[in-house]
C-alpha cells in the first residue's frame, strides 16, 4: 500500500486515439516522486534523442508532485515537460493554480501525451476515466470562451481546464499553458508542443481527497493549520500577500539591477511609473489564490483608461512589469497590464515575449530591423503603443512577428550583424528580469540550467548574503555554511549555488511553490521534511530530499547531453560580461575568468566532467540512476 | 522626512506602513533611523537617499530627505 500518490499515469496516443493507464511502483516513485523528476525519467525512457519538438513524436508530460493537492498552503504545483521547441533541450515549466490538485483527485499522478490528433481535440479526465473529444469549434477561440464552453458541455462549472491560446496554436516557440485563465506554465514553449499535437485543452474533475491517501492525514491537517498562522506571522509571506512580486521593482532599481532597455543598464528613470504605489492606484482590483493557499499572492487588475484591460487573466507579476516596462523603456503600467492581458489570452510566456520585443527594439534602434519589416511601426524603446501591438503580431505571426515568434536566438541568426549581441538568451531561452551583474549566483543558474535561463533554479544571492538575516538563518538546516556577498564569484559561491539548486529542484519535484519553503519564505526546512514523511510514510531526511532534487537535475542534464549540449552552451550573453554604464553598479560586469573558474567548481561540486559538462557515471550511480550513464556514453 | 519601508520591512512597522512621514529636526544617521523605526539591520540590503544608493553605515539624513530601505528580497534580489 503506497501513500501520498495515486500510482497511476494516464497515457495518451492522439494519433491512434488510444488511452491507457501505467502503474508506478512505490520503489520507482521514491526515486522520482513527481514533477520534474518523474517527467525527466519518463522522457529519457520514452523519447528517443533527436525527435522534432513540434512533431508527433514528442511526448508532453504533465506531472504532479507527491504533495500536489495536499490541503495546505503552496502545495499546488505541477510540471509540464517535453523536448523544448525553443531550446531543443529539456523543456520544463511549473505552474500552480487548481489543475494539478484536481488531476490528483481524478486519480492520476501524471499525463503523458504523444502523437497528433487528426483534428483539434481536447481530453476529458474524470475519476480514473478519460476520453478524447472534438475541439474543432474551440480552435482559435480565447481561453475564457473555451473554459466556459467546456464547462457547459460537461455540465460542471468546477471542471478545471488546462489549455493553450492562439500562441500555442500558431506554434510560437515560447507559448505556454494556462489553467483557470490565471496560472501559467510559461517557459520553454510547452504550449507550442501542445499546439503541435492539435490538443486544445485538458479538462479534469475528481472526487477523491488527498487525505484519503496520505499516510498520516491528521499530521497533514495540523501542518496546514500551522501554516495558516505562519503566513500571517512571517514577514516574507505577509509581503507576498500585501504586494506580491510587483513590490520588487523599486528595490531592484535602487540596487542598480532593474533590467532596462534590453539589459543595457540597471536603473530606469521612469521607475515611479512602474512602482507598487502606481500599481495599487491604477491597476489593482483584487487578490486571488491558488488551491488551498493562504498566501494569496496573486493580484487582479482591471483598467478602463488609457488602455482597456479585463480582469480575466490575472495581474502582471514582477517579471512582466520589468519585461514590458523598464526593459522596453516603458514607464506606463497600464500598457504593461495590457501586454500582460494579451499574453494571458494568447498563452505567451511574458518573460520571453517581452525580452523578444526588447531585442527587436534594440535591433530597430540600430537599423537592423527597418520600418518596412514592421509595417511602418516605429519599434523604438519607450513606444508603448507599438510594444502592445508587437505582442499581437507575435501571437498571430504577422510580419516581423512571424520571425520573433521563433525567439531571439533564431531571429538573431536571420537578422545577422550585431543582432546576436542583442539576443539576451541562454540555450535559446530568454533571460528573466534579474541582472546577474548584481547577483552572480543567479548568473551561474542562468548558465547551467538545462532548460536555459531561469531565475527559479536556486535562491538569489541576496538571500544568503547576510549571516544574521532571516533567510540565511532559515537555510542553515540545508547545510549552508557561509554567507557570501551577492557579487562574490568564487568556488564557495559555486558550491553554495549547487546546494541551493538541489533544494529548489526538490521543490519542483514535490509540488511545492517557490514562495513556500525556506529560505525564500515561511515554511521551515524541518517542517517540509515532516510533511513529506506524513504524506508518504517514508522515513526521509533533509539529505534524501536534497538528493531527490539533485537526481532530477542530473536526469535533465542527461537529456541535454543526449541532444548534443555541452559546456560551451553553459554560458551567458556577451553583454553581461561588459560593465554596466550607469546607475549604482556603473562599471560592474562579470569577469569571464572568474565565471569560467566558478563554472568548473560547480561541475566538480556536482560530480560532473568539467570538460564535457556531463554527469559522471560514478555520480549517476551514487544517485541511483546509473542506467542513465549509458545514454551519455552513447551520445 | 519621508521614509519608505520596501518589501517585508513594512511588516516591522506596527501599522504596517510602507511610507512614513517623520518630523525630525536634527540630522540622524541611517543606522539610528533604522533603530528608531524598529528595522532589523540584517534585513536591510539596500538604502537610497533622494533616489541615490548609499551605504547604511556612514550617511546622515535630515528633514527634507527621502529615505528608502529595501530588504534582501526586494532590494538585493528577488
Amino acid at each position: 500500500m503506497h501513500h501520498g500518490f495515486t500510482g497511476k499515469i494516464l497515457r495518451v496516443d492522439l494519433t491512434a486515439r488510444r488511452l491507457w493507464t501505467e502503474e508506478v511502483a512505490e520503489t520507482l516513485y521514491r526515486l522520482y516522486p513527481g514533477g520534474k523528476a518523474l517527467a525527466a525519467y519518463l522522457l529519457l525512457r520514452d523519447l528517443p534523442a533527436g525527435v522534432d519538438p513540434l512533431g508527433p513524436g514528442n511526448v508532453l508530460i504533465l506531472a504532479n508532485g507527491l504533495l500536489t493537492g495536499a490541503p495546505f498552503s503552496t502545495a499546488t504545483r505541477f510540471t509540464a515537460a517535453a523536448r523544448s521547441p525553443l531550446t531543443g533541450g529539456f523543456g520544463e515549466s511549473e505552474a500552480g493554480g487548481f489543475w494539478g490538485p484536481e488531476l490528483k483527485m481524478a486519480g492520476f499522478e501524471a499525463i503523458a501525451v504523444t502523437g497528433r490528433a487528426e483534428k483539434p481535440a481536447y481530453l476529458w479526465v474524470k475519476d480514473g476515466q478519460a476520453e478524447i473529444r472534438d475541439a474543432t469549434r474551440l480552435w482559435k477561440r480565447d481561453p475564457e470562451d473555451v473554459q466556459a464552453v467546456i464547462r457547459e458541455e460537461l455540465g460542471d462549472r468546477l471542471v478545471r481546464v488546462l489549455q493553450i491560446g492562439l500562441g500555442g496554436e500558431n506554434l510560437v516557440r515560447f507559448a505556454g499553458l494556462t489553467n483557470e485563465l490565471r496560472h501559467f506554465n510559461g517557459r520553454t514553449g510547452m504550449g507550442a508542443v501542445m499546439g503541435s499535437k492539435q490538443l486544445k485543452a485538458i479538462a479534469v474533475r475528481g472526487s477523491s481527497k488527498y487525505l484519503e491517501q496520505a499516510y498520516e492525514p491528521k499530521a497533514i491537517v495540523e501542518f496546514g493549520r500551522r501554516l495558516v498562522r505562519l503566513v500571517k506571522e512571517h514577514p516574507a509571506s505577509w509581503d507576498l500577500q500585501d504586494r506580491g512580486t510587483p513590490g520588487l521593482i523599486a528595490g531592484l532599481n535602487a540596487a542598480g539591477i532593474l533590467p532596462t532597455r534590453n539589459f543595457h543598464t540597471g536603473e530606469f528613470e521612469g521607475v515611479d511609473g512602474l512602482r507598487w504605489e502606481t500599481y495599487e492606484k491604477e491597476l489593482l482590483s483584487g487578490r486571488r489564490s491558488c488551491f488551498a493557499c493562504a498566501v494569496r499572492c496573486k493580484r487582479e487588475v482591471k483598467v478602463d483608461d488609457r488602455y482597456q484591460v479585463t480582469d480575466s487573466y490575472g495581474g502582471p507579476e514582477y517579471e512582466t512589469i520589468a519585461g514590458f516596462g523598464s526593459n522596453c523603456g516603458i514607464a506606463d503600467l497600464q500598457a504593461v497590464a495590457k501586454a500582460n492581458e494579451l499574453c494571458g489570452r494568447y498563452t505567451l510566456d511574458t518573460i520571453s515575449t517581452s525580452a523578444t520585443v526588447a531585442f527587436a527594439m534594440e535591433c530597430f534602434e540600430h537599423g537592423l530591423i527597418s520600418p518596412e519589416d514592421t509595417g511602418g511601426l516605429e519599434l523604438r524603446f519607450g513606444n508603448a503603443e507599438v510594444m502592445v501591438k508587437m505582442v499581437d503580431m507575435i501571437a498571430r505571426r504577422e510580419q516581423i512577428g512571424d520571425l520573433l515568434a521563433d525567439g531571439t536566438r533564431r531571429a538573431a541568426e536571420v537578422i545577422g550583424g550585431d543582432a546576436a549581441y542583442f539576443a539576451m538568451h541562454v540555450k535559446g531561452q530568454e533571460l528573466p528580469m534579474h541582472d546577474p551583474r548584481g547577483k552572480v549566483g543567479v548568473g551561474l543558474g542562468y548558465a547551467i540550467n538545462e532548460a536555459g535561463a531561469d531565475h527559479l533554479t536556486a535562491f538569489h544571492d541576496s538571500m544568503v548574503a547576510n549571516p544574521e538575516s532571516l533567510s540565511y538563518r532559515s537555510a542553515l538546516p540545508l547545510g549552508v555554511k557561509k554567507a557570501l556577498p551577492a557579487r562574490e564569484l568564487s568556488r564557495d559561491k559555486a558550491e553554495l549555488y549547487g546546494l541551493l539548486e538541489n533544494w529548489c529542484s526538490f521543490e519542483k519535484v514535490i509540488g511545492l511553490c517557490y514562495f513556500g519553503p525556506a529560505p525564500r519564505s515561511f515554511i521551515p526546512v524541518e517542517e517540509v521534511v515532516g510533511v513529506v514523511a506524513a504524506a508518504s510514510g517514508w522515513d526521509v531526511t533533509v539529505d534524501e530530499l536534497l538528493r531527490i532534487g539533485e537526481r532530477a537535475t542530473n536526469l535533465a542534464r542527461v537529456f541535454d547531453v543526449r541532444e548534443g549540449f555541452s559546456r560551451k552552451d553553459d554560458t551567458l550573453p556577451e553583454r553581461l560580461f561588459q560593465p554596466l554604464e550607469t546607475g549604482p553598479l556603473a562599471g560592474v560586469g562579470i569577469s569571464r575568468d572568474d565565471f569560467e573558474a566558478a563554472m568548473t567548481a560547480l561541475y566538480e561540486f556536482k560530480g560532473w566532467d568539467p570538460v564535457t559538462a556531463a554527469p559522471t557515471r560514478a555520480r549517476l550511480e551514487a544517485l541511483g540512476v546509473g542506467w542513465a550513464a549509458e545514454m551519455i556514453e552513447a551520445a | 522626512m519621508r521614509v519608505h519601508l520596501g518589501g517585508h520591512l513594512a511588516w516591522h512597522d506596527p501599522q504596517k506602513r510602507s511610507w512614513i512621514a517623520i518630523d525630525q529636526v536634527a540630522p540622524i544617521s541611517l543606522i539610528d533611523l533604522a533603530h528608531q523605526l524598529g528595522l532589523p539591520l540584517a534585513e536591510i540590503a539596500v538604502v537610497a537617499v533622494n533616489r541615490c544608493t548609499v551605504a547604511l553605515d556612514d550617511t546622515f539624513v535630515s528633514d527634507a530627505d527621502r529615505v528608502e530601505f529595501f530588504p534582501p528580497l526586494g532590494g538585493g534580489g528577488e
